[in-house]
C-alpha cells in the first residue's frame, strides 16, 4: 500500500512538473523570428518567415553552407527558391531542430546537408537540452526571462520576418589560403562520432517520410577537409543511398582560387568564392530535374523585391 | 565513452547517478558494494582514463602498509605480553622505531606522488627564474604531467587512513575491496569530503537498502546544489572570467565588486557541489561529513576555517598540526617561552610554528603558485594577530563597556571577517601574485564609481537582470543559512508539510533551476572550481 501512495505521488509530481513546463513553454516560446522576440540564429530562422510552401531547396549545416550557397543567386540565374538554414559551429542536435521547423511550413524537394558538421560532437548536453527542448521550448529559451513582456503572455507566435538573402551570410576581404595537398588521396576513412551518425540517420528518415532528397555537400576548404573525411561520408552516403557531392574534388567544375577566394587562410570561401560554388549547385539543382522555376510565378512577387535589395546591397558592398 | 565533466554534467546526473541507484535498490546487499564500486571506478576511468592506476596505485599500497603495520603492532603486543615490565619500554621504543620507518615510507611514497605530479613544474620554473636571476645560462626543462581527478582528496585520505592505523584508531582493514570503496566512492572523488576511514568505510560496505526519506531529503540537497552552482555561480563567470582575465582594464570599484562576486561564485560553486555529494551519497544511505558550516556568519577567520572546507581544516589539524605542536622540540620550545612571555603569548610561539606549517600545506595544497601560497601565508597572519591582539581586545571591549554578544557588535565581527575573506580570494583567484597586488592596490588608488553611474558595470559580463537574479537567489541561501544556524531542519520542516506545499517548494527550486540557471546558448559550462586543486 505505502508503495502504491508513493508511486502515485510520484506520477502526480512528475505530472503537475509536465503542466509547469508546458506552460512555461508557451510563455518563454518567441512570438516572432526577430531578435528583439527573443529568437536565436535569426538569420537561418528567417525561413520561419517565409510563404508557406515557397521553398524548393533547403540547406543545413554550418557556417561552411552560409558562406558558400547564396540562394538568390541561384534564383536570379534559374527561378528555384533555397533557403541556407546553417548556423555557426552548428551541431546536428540543431541541424535536425532545423530541419523540422523548416518543414513546418515548407515541403522542400530537396535537403542538401553541408558535411563539416557531421564531424562535430554532439554533446550529450546538448543532445538532451535538443531533445527536452522538442517537447519544452522553455529549455532552449529560458533566458529570455529577462525579455518577457505582456505579449508573451497573450500574444499568440506569427512569424513575420524574412531575410532577403536567405541565409546566406555575405564575407568580403581576402587571405590566401593556399595548401595544395590538402585532398590528397588516402585510404584512410575520418571517424564520425556514433551520437552524430544517429543523427544523420534520423535525418535521412525525416527527409525520406516528407519526400524529399537530402543531399551531402562538401563546399572547399582547406581547413576543414581533407581525403580521409571525403572517405567517410562517401561511405555514408553509400550506406543511406544518398547523393553526395565533394566539391574539393571537382576544381574543374569549382574553379576555387585559394589566393582569392577565401577570407580567412582557407577556412571558409568569400564571396567570390561563394558565387563559384552556387553556379556549380545551380547547375547540379537544375539536373535533378525536380524543381521548377519561379520567376514568373506571382506567388514568389516578394522575391524578386529580396533579389532587388540583394542586389543592391552585394553591389554596394562591393564598392 | 561517457565523458564526465562534473557532478554538474548531464552523464553524471542523467545516467551514472540514476542507473547507480537504481541498479543498487534492486540488487541484494554483497551485489550493492560492487554497483558502489563499479560505478566509482567506472567514473573515475571515464574521467582521467589510464591514470586509473594511480589510485589502484594508492589503495592497493595503504591496504599493504596498513597490514604491514598490523604485523608490527601485533608482534609488539605479543613480545610485550612475554617480555618483563623493565625491558617493555626498550620494545616499545624499538617497535616504534619500526613503525615510524613504515609511515615515513608511505608518506613519502603517498605525498611523493602528489608533489611529483602537481608541483614539479612549479618547482622547475622557478629553479629557471633563480637561474636566470642570477645569470647562470642553465635551464632545467619543465616537465608536464597529466594529473589524475582528485589525486588531492584521495592521496590525503589515503595518509589519514595510515596515521589512524599507526596511531590505533582503527584496525588495518583486511579487506581490499572495502578500502577501495572508502578511497574511490565516485560522489566524493572529485571534490571531497575528505572522510576519515572510520567515519565512511564501514558504512559504504554496509550499503544498506535505499529508504524513501534519503532517496527524497538526497534529491532536494542535490537540487539545492545544482541551483548554487548553476543560478548563482555559473552566472558569475563571465563577469570574474573579463575582470580577472584583463584587470588592467577595470577600475578599483568594479574590481572591488568582482572580488565580492569571486567569493560568492567559489563557495556557492564549491559548497553547491558539496550539497550535490553528500545528497548522492544520502540516496544510498552513506551520511558523508560536512564541508561548510555557513562560513560566512563566522566571527574571526581562525572560526571561518572552521566552517569552511571543514574537513580540509581537520585533516590539516590532525595530521599536522597537533604532531607538531606535540612535538618534543615544540613542546621544550612551549615550556620556556611560557617562562619568558607568560601564559599567553608563551604557547604562541610554538603554536605559531605549527600553524606557519599548515598554512604553507594549505596554500599549496590548492595549487603550485606563488599567490596561493601568499594566500595561506595571509591567512596565517590573520590567525596569528588574532590570537595575539585578542586579550587586548578583551580588555578594550571591557573597560568600554562593549557587549562582546551584542548583535551590533557580532555583525561588526562578521562583516570585517567577510571583508577579509574577500581580500584573501582576490589574491587566491589573481592570475599571479603581482596581478593581485596591483588589483588589490587599484581599490584604493583608482577607485570611482563611474561604471555604476553611467551603467558601464553591467556590460562586463552580467547585466542588471543577472545581478538581480543573483542578489534573490543569495537572499533565498541567506534565509535557509539563517534557519539552519538556528538548528531547524529545513527539510524535515517541509516534509512535514501538507503535500500541496511541499510540491509548490519542490516546483519553485525546478523551475528556478529550469528558467534562470545559466546553461544552453551563451554559455559555457564551468567545471567545479575545488575540481581542478
Amino acid at each position: 500500500m505505502v508503495y502504491v501512495k508513493r508511486g502515485i505521488s510520484v506520477l502526480t509530481f512528475f505530472m503537475g512538473l509536465t503542466i509547469f513546463l508546458v506552460m512555461l513553454s508557451f510563455l518563454f516560446v518567441p512570438k516572432n523570428n526577430m531578435t528583439e522576440f527573443g529568437m536565436e540564429e535569426v538569420t537561418a530562422n528567417g525561413i520561419l518567415g517565409e510563404k508557406e510552401n515557397t521553398i524548393d531547396v533547403i540547406v543545413l549545416g554550418d557556417s561552411e553552407s552560409y558562406t558558400s550557397i547564396s540562394p538568390m543567386h541561384i534564383f536570379k540565374e534559374t527561378g528555384y527558391t533555397a533557403y541556407v538554414c546553417g548556423t555557426s559551429g552548428q551541431q546536428l542536435s540543431y541541424t535536425k531542430t532545423m530541419l523540422h521547423r523548416a518543414f513546418e511550413k515548407q515541403s522542400p524537394k530537396i535537403v542538401i546537408m553541408e558535411t563539416n558538421a557531421i564531424f562535430r560532437k554532439v554533446s550529450t548536453v546538448k543532445a538532451i537540452v535538443a531533445k527536452l527542448s522538442d517537447f519544452f521550448s522553455v529549455f532552449q529559451y529560458h533566458n529570455r526571462w529577462k525579455s518577457l513582456n505582456l505579449n508573451d503572455i497573450k500574444g499568440k507566435v506569427k512569424f513575420t520576418w524574412v531575410n532577403d538573402f536567405k541565409g546566406y551570410q555575405y564575407r568580403d576581404g581576402v587571405s590566401s589560403g593556399m595548401d595544395k595537398d590538402y585532398m590528397k588521396p588516402t585510404d584512410e576513412v575520418a571517424g564520425i562520432p556514433l551520437l552524430n551518425l544517429n543523427y544523420i540517420d534520423k535525418i535521412k528518415s525525416f527527409c525520406d517520410e516528407n519526400g524529399a532528397q537530402l543531399v551531402f555537400l562538401s563546399t572547399p576548404s582547406t581547413k576543414n577537409w581533407n581525403y580521409s573525411r571525403h572517405n567517410a561520408i562517401r561511405q555514408l552516403a553509400d550506406e543511406l543511398s544518398c547523393e553526395y557531392v565533394d566539391l574539393n574534388l571537382l576544381p574543374a567544375e569549382v574553379p576555387i582560387n585559394w589566393n582569392r577566394d577565401t577570407y580567412d587562410k582557407g577556412d571558409h570561401l568569400n564571396y567570390s568564392g561563394a558565387v563559384k560554388v552556387t553556379n556549380f549547385l545551380l547547375k547540379y539543382l537544375g539536373k535533378t530535374q525536380l524543381l521548377t522555376d519561379h520567376r514568373s510565378d506571382p506567388a514568389y512577387e516578394k522575391w524578386h523585391d529580396s533579389l532587388k535589395k540583394y542586389e543592391a546591397d552585394i553591389a554596394e558592398k562591393l564598392k | 565513452m561517457f565523458h564526465f565533466q562534473s557532478y554538474f554534467s548531464v552523464q553524471y546526473l542523467v545516467f551514472l547517478l540514476p542507473i547507480t541507484v537504481i541498479l543498487y535498490a534492486f540488487l541484494p546487499q554483497k551485489a550493492r558494494r560492487v554497483v558502489l564500486l563499479v560505478s566509482s571506478y567506472l567514473f573515475f576511468w571515464a574521467i582521467s582514463g589510464k591514470l586509473i592506476v594511480y589510485l589502484l596505485f594508492s589503495t592497493l599500497s595503504i591496504h599493504h602498509i596498513g597490514l604491514w603495520l598490523s604485523r608490527i603492532q601485533t608482534d609488539e603486543e605479543q613480545r610485550l605480553q612475554v617480555t618483563v615490565k623493565e625491558q617493555r619500554k626498550e620494545i616499545k621504543a624499538c617497535f616504534l622505531k619500526k613503525q615510524r620507518m613504515v609511515m615515513a615510507f608511505a608518506v613519502i611514497l603517498h605525498i611523493g606522488i602528489l608533489l611529483t605530479l602537481k608541483y614539479t613544474p612549479f618547482f622547475a620554473s622557478n629553479v629557471n627564474t633563480l637561474f636566470d636571476f642570477l645569470h647562470i645560462g642553465i635551464s632545467v626543462k619543465i616537465p608536464s604531467f597529466l594529473l589524475p581527478i582528485g589525486i588531492s582528496f584521495y592521496t590525503l585520505q589515503a595518509v589519514s587512513y595510515l596515521f589512524d592505523v599507526y596511531r590505533r584508531k582503527i584496525p588495518a582493514d583486511q579487506n581490499l575491496f572495502r578500502l577501495a570503496l572508502f578511497m574511490g566512492f565516485f560522489p566524493q572523488i572529485m571534490e571531497g569530503p575528505i572522510c576519515r576511514y572510520s567515519d565512511t568505510a564501514h558504512q559504504l560496505w554496509e550499503a544498506p537498502s535505499i529508504k524513501w526519506q534519503n532517496l527524497t531529503f538526497g534529491i532536494q540537497r542535490i537540487l539545492f546544489g545544482v541551483m548554487k552552482k548553476m543560478v548563482i555561480a555559473d552566472r558569475l563567470n563571465l563577469l570574474i572570467q573579463n575582470v580577472f582575465g584583463k584587470p588592467q582594464s577595470y577600475d578599483g570599484f568594479v574590481i572591488m565588486i568582482v572580488m565580492v562576486c569571486y567569493t560568492i561564485q567559489l563557495y556557492m560553486d564549491f559548497s553547491g557541489t558539496m550539497d550535490l555529494v553528500i545528497g548522492s551519497a544520502q540516496i544510498f544511505g552513506v551520511k558523508l561529513p560536512e564541508n561548510f558550516q555557513r562560513p560566512f556568519f563566522s566571527r574571526t577567520i581562525s572560526e571561518f576555517w572552521k566552517r569552511w572546507h571543514i574537513t580540509l581544516g581537520t585533516w590539516f589539524k590532525d595530521y599536522i598540526f597537533y604532531p607538531l605542536s606535540m612535538s618534543k622540540p615544540l613542546k621544550k620550545l612551549t615550556a620556556r617561552a611560557r617562562k619568558k612571555v607568560g601564559n599567553h603569548f608563551g604557547p604562541l610561539l610554538s603554536g605559531a610554528i605549527a600553524l606557519f606549517c599548515v598554512w604553507v600545506c594549505n596554500g599549496l595544497w590548492h595549487g603550485a603558485g606563488w599567490h596561493y601560497l601568499f594566500f595561506g601565508m595571509y591567512h596565517f597572519g590573520l590567525i596569528l594577530c588574532g590570537n595575539i591582539v585578542e586579550p587586548f581586545v578583551v580588555r578594550a571591549t571591557g573597560k568600554l563597556k562593549i557587549q562582546r554578544d551584542s548583535g551590533w557588535y557580532r555583525g561588526m565581527q562578521i562583516v570585517r571577517t567577510g571583508i577579509l575573506v574577500c581580500v584573501g580570494e582576490l589574491f587566491f583567484r589573481a592570475e599571479g601574485l603581482r596581478l593581485g597586488l596591483d588589483m588589490f592596490k587599484k581599490m584604493f588608488t583608482n577607485f570611482t564609481l563611474t561604471t555604476l553611474h553611467d551603467g558601464k558595470l553591467f556590460s562586463f559580463g552580467m547585466d542588471r537582470y543577472d545581478f538581480l537574479i543573483v542578489f534573490v537567489a543569495l537572499i533565498v541561501i541567506f534565509m535557509v543559512s539563517i534557519w539552519q544556524e538556528k538548528g531547524i531542519s529545513l527539510r524535515a520542516q517541509i516534509a512535514a508539510k501538507p503535500i500541496a506545499l511541499r510540491y509548490a517548494v519542490y516546483y519553485t527550486l525546478i523551475l528556478a533551476i529550469v528558467i534562470f540557471g545559466a546553461y544552453g546558448a551563451g554559455y559555457v559550462p564551468v567545471d567545479p572550481i575545488y575540481a581542478s586543486f
